[in-house]
């Protein structure tokens, strides 16, 4: 039986993608550029973390500049910042455009944006104040994520709004991985606030909760939203149908089960039941990598991804091989072995930050540049997208030198640790002064993108009264008058 | 996957899994776990400047660059005979000829030999007193046990004290007197030599076997010997244990009492789940906070002098007792040249939490595994 004999009500008409991105503009514009400017200010406070790395006496006499302190900033700015901003952005705008329909209560959106990014703000004022948890990865202080959640609901119910206002009789993979985003987040969000922060539980089950925190941000959070955007417009843009609906059923759903066990380090002083089981989780993680890996592979055989002249291909084929390679570093984590050579080291930072710039940054950039202009017009382009290009090619090399510097120079440190060598220190700083080139690369790229962030709206914003059009109207003005 | 309310529900459902296995299941076993060691001891949680330590450690954002994770590691057996049987011959063909060959072996038995024959003396002496003895057999068994003790005490080789100390605590015999004294033991023992006796040990493995490699010798050793032994684990492909990082594996209830669990990152420094054993001079600690390169020393990790008073000194000033100093070839100086530093509540905090990290105490699921020099001598 199909749906539509089931349903007998109407489906209601499409709306048509001008109204849609009108509708959207406002909202994920302002998404995007918060995401823009969270993004330099990642990068810009890993950078001088780095530094402090390397330099260990540079402003050691500011105690809210510590390394840690700098680290876990960075890495809120990146998560919540960057990714929360342009992931929730993009979020808004496949779903109203998967689903036909202009975006619901977008007056919504922008409350809930507001209240975002103050909660980031409120959680990096906290965090140089000395007010993080102590869980690398998650570092939210209460109060900050007590706001993250209201801004994320206030987000959410617009996006479900839009999401349940027109039936469609088949439901595209990208929106699957969406909801899942959006349902996630505040499960995530809601445990680690109520378990490691307001009503923290005993020390020792901490540890269990902060990693099934961590790794489901990293897995089900910024993985679904990547992956959303990969599975939307590499089809879209190659002008292909997806291969098979059920590859990417079976990798959504596996993503889903295994994305929280995965990754436990083989030396945690936890239960040994509970390392067992995630080194399990882990080796079935190839079942993801594969379903996701081949769906895509045959949907886009004969395209060269990276080799393309479109942008935003260019960006998504690189952002899927960067998911793929951490997809399968997740699976090499099913080896203790291997997992305890590597799991103090460089390695795993490494993975997070090719990961996270790599995959989930480059879908994004990749997003933004198809997205952006549309939301103006048809006819609108970005302004210098010449420059647009550097930010793939700078991410691309920063997340390429990272991920050779943590996994190639890491075994050296693991072994060192292993042996107990006194050559430790020195095997353990080689890959992260390589990786500091990789995080100079993605500074000057976020750099780039809040440019051109910031040059598009200046354009084009508010019609005939966005800055350019004036300074373009005061010249024509001045040059008639010359001429009279 | 058409119909929006299964995909809700599906997504609910499958990230319940993963909550449960990782986060309710670990939690709850975990959150169960006792203070108590089982043997009348209980961990304790930390207290005043120690527990506020934690804090600045985690402001710090120390577990960043350390870790407090000692990691496991294989280990084997080394069967630890406590004390010998009564069967020599029995006990050195189970064993084996390599530890069979053992000097202390040797003169365990012969102790125990000099023992018996010393008792059987003192038995015939009796006899041949007593009334209505066979006093020829009593004689002749009289002239045997002596002509025995005479060869068990030349059967008692020499070899070091140390090492006699040892054969007498797993020979399980008791001598004394001058009977101890011509066998090559002190006379009066001092409460060393005593507790050397007492807590003799004796390996017969090489700690490297498994279970499956001595299952046969204990039983043996147990059922047809009679002898009386522990198994010791004895780290083998253990780095933490065998490079002196920590003295066991980290286990959940070393986290018991942490109001933040900070497991920790990387080890760009060195693992602090022992440093407290480890790190013992509290001066020491507060210089190595304070700039953990002064005195040349080499380290990457930087200084945290904001968590002290600093002040400059006056002419021929002494340094007060609670400044923070260093060994140098000029004598004990003080950490800053030309300053007075001394340590805020703060530092004081961070050096007491880091000094109550310890594991060198072992727990019944974390025991101490010995490290390969406890081997015989």
């Amino acid at each position: 039986m199909s749906e539509e004999e089931t349903h007998n009500a109407p489906i209601a008409p499409e709306a048509q993608p001008e109204e849609i991105n009108a509708s959207c503009r406002g909202p994920v514009l302002f998404l995007f550029f918060s995401a823009a400017v969270w993004a330099v200010q990642a990068t810009g406070v890993g950078l001088l973390g780095s530094l402090k790395m390397h330099v260990p006496g540079f402003l050691a006499d500011f105690p809210f500049l510590t390394y840690g302190r700098l680290q876990a900033n960075a890495w809120v700015a990146f998560l919540y910042g960057f990714a929360g901003n342009a992931g929730l952005g993009l979020t808004l705008w496949m779903l109203s455009r998967l689903r036909g329909m202009p975006l619901a209560k977008p007056g919504f959106v922008l409350a809930g944006a507001f209240l975002w990014n103050a909660g980031v703000t409120a959680a990096m004022v906290g965090i140089t104040m000395g007010d993080q948890p102590g869980v690398a990865g998650y570092e939210l202080p209460a109060y900050a994520s007590r706001v993250l959640l209201i801004g994320q609901a206030f987000i959410a119910f617009s996006a479900i709004i839009t999401y349940f206002s027109r039936r469609h009789q088949q439901l595209y993979p990208s929106s699957w991985f969406l909801i899942a985003a959006l349902v996630a987040f505040p499960w995530i969000l809601g445990t680690a606030h109520w378990l490691l922060v307001e009503t923290p539980v005993r020390g020792a089950a901490q540890i269990p909760v902060a990693h099934w925190t961590v790794t489901s941000l990293q897995q089900i959070w910024l993985g679904c939203m990547g992956l959303a955007a990969i599975l939307y417009f590499i089809p879209k843009i190659t002008r292909r149908e997806l291969y098979s609906r059920q590859w990417a059923a079976f990798g959504f759903w596996m993503l889903l089960i295994l994305g929280g066990w995965v990754n436990l380090n083989s030396g945690s002083p936890l239960p040994v039941w509970s390392i067992k089981l995630s080194q399990y989780a882990s080796a079935l993680f190839i079942f993801v990598l594969i379903a996701i890996g081949w769906n895509l592979r045959q949907t886009a055989k004969g395209v060269p991804l990276l080799g393309s002249s479109d942008l935003t291909l260019q960006c998504m084929g690189f952002a899927l091989g960067a998911w793929l390679i951490t997809a399968l570093f997740t699976f090499g984590n099913a080896y203790s072995d291997w997992n305890g050579l590597l799991q103090f080291t460089y390695a795993s930072t490494a993975i997070r930050q090719f990961f996270a710039w790599g995959f989930f940054a480059m879908a994004m950039f990749g997003a933004v540049y198809y997205v952006a202009p549309r939301l103006f017009s048809g006819e609108v382009d970005w302004a210098c997208s010449g420059t647009y290009k550097w930010i793939y090619r700078l991410t691309a090399i920063g997340a390429v030198v990272i991920l050779l510097a943590g996994l190639g120079m890491s075994y050296g440190h693991g072994h060192a640790l292993q042996t107990g060598s006194p050559e430790v220190l020195k095997k353990a700083l080689m890959p992260m002064r390589i990786a500091f080139f990789g995080e100079i690369l993605f500074f000057l790229s976020s750099l780039i993108f809040l440019g051109s962030m910031a040059c598009l709206l200046f354009r084009n914003c508010c019609g005939e009264c966005s800055p350019m059009a004036l300074i373009r109207k005061c010249r024509a003005d001045k040059a008639e008058g010359g001429a009279e | 996957m058409n119909k929006s309310p299964w995909i809700f529900l599906g997504v609910l459902f499958a990230m319940s899994l993963s909550w449960w296995g990782m986060v309710f299941g670990p939690a709850s076993q975990v959150n169960a776990a006792k203070a108590d060691l089982g043997d009348g001891t209980s961990l304790r949680p930390r207290s005043g400047l120690a527990q506020q330590g934690e804090q600045i450690y985690r402001e710090n954002g120390c577990y960043y660059c350390h870790t407090r994770t000692a990691t496991g590691g294989t280990f084997g057996y080394e069967i630890q005979i406590t004390q010998f049987g009564a069967d020599e011959d029995l006990t050195r063909e189970i064993i084996g000829e390599k530890f069979a060959a053992n000097k202390i072996l040797k003169k365990a038995f012969a102790f125990k030999a000099v023992v018996g024959a010393n008792d059987a003396k003192k038995a015939a002496s009796e006899a041949v007193k007593a009334e209505g003895a066979d006093v020829e057999a009593a004689e002749a068994a009289l002239e045997q046990a002596a002509e025995a003790l005479t060869d068990a005490k030349a059967a008692t080789n020499a070899i070091k004290i140390e090492e006699t100390l040892i054969a007498l605590g797993v020979s399980g015999v008791t001598l004394e007197g001058d009977l101890a004294g011509e066998l090559g033991l002190p006379i009066e023992m001092s409460d060393a030599d005593k507790a050397e006796v007492a807590n003799a040990t004796f390996a017969v493995s090489k700690g490297i076997e498994q279970w499956d490699d001595i299952k046969d010798t204990v039983r043996a050793l147990k059922d047809r010997a009679g002898a009386q032994f522990k198994l010791l684990p004895v780290a083998d492909d253990w780095p933490d244990v065998v490079n002196g990082v920590a003295r066991r594996q980290s286990v959940s209830r070393d986290f018991l009492f942490d109001a933040h669990a900070m497991p920790g990152v990387m080890r760009v420094g060195p693992d602090l789940s022992n440093v407290g054993a480890r790190q013992q001079d509290l001066n020491t600690l507060y210089a190595k906070i304070y700039n953990s390169q002064a005195g040349g020393q080499s380290s990457h990790m930087p200084p945290f002098k904001y968590l002290f008073n600093v002040r400059a000194a006056e002419e021929d000033e002494k340094l007060p007792a609670d400044a923070v100093t260093i060994s140098t070839e000029d004598g004990v100086t003080s950490v800053e040249s030309g300053f007075i530093v001394t340590p805020t509540t703060k530092a004081r905090a961070l050096a007491a939490y880091l000094q109550s990290l310890r594991n060198d105490k072992g727990l019944p699921e974390a025991p101490l595994p010995a490290v390969r020099e406890n081997l015989n001598p």
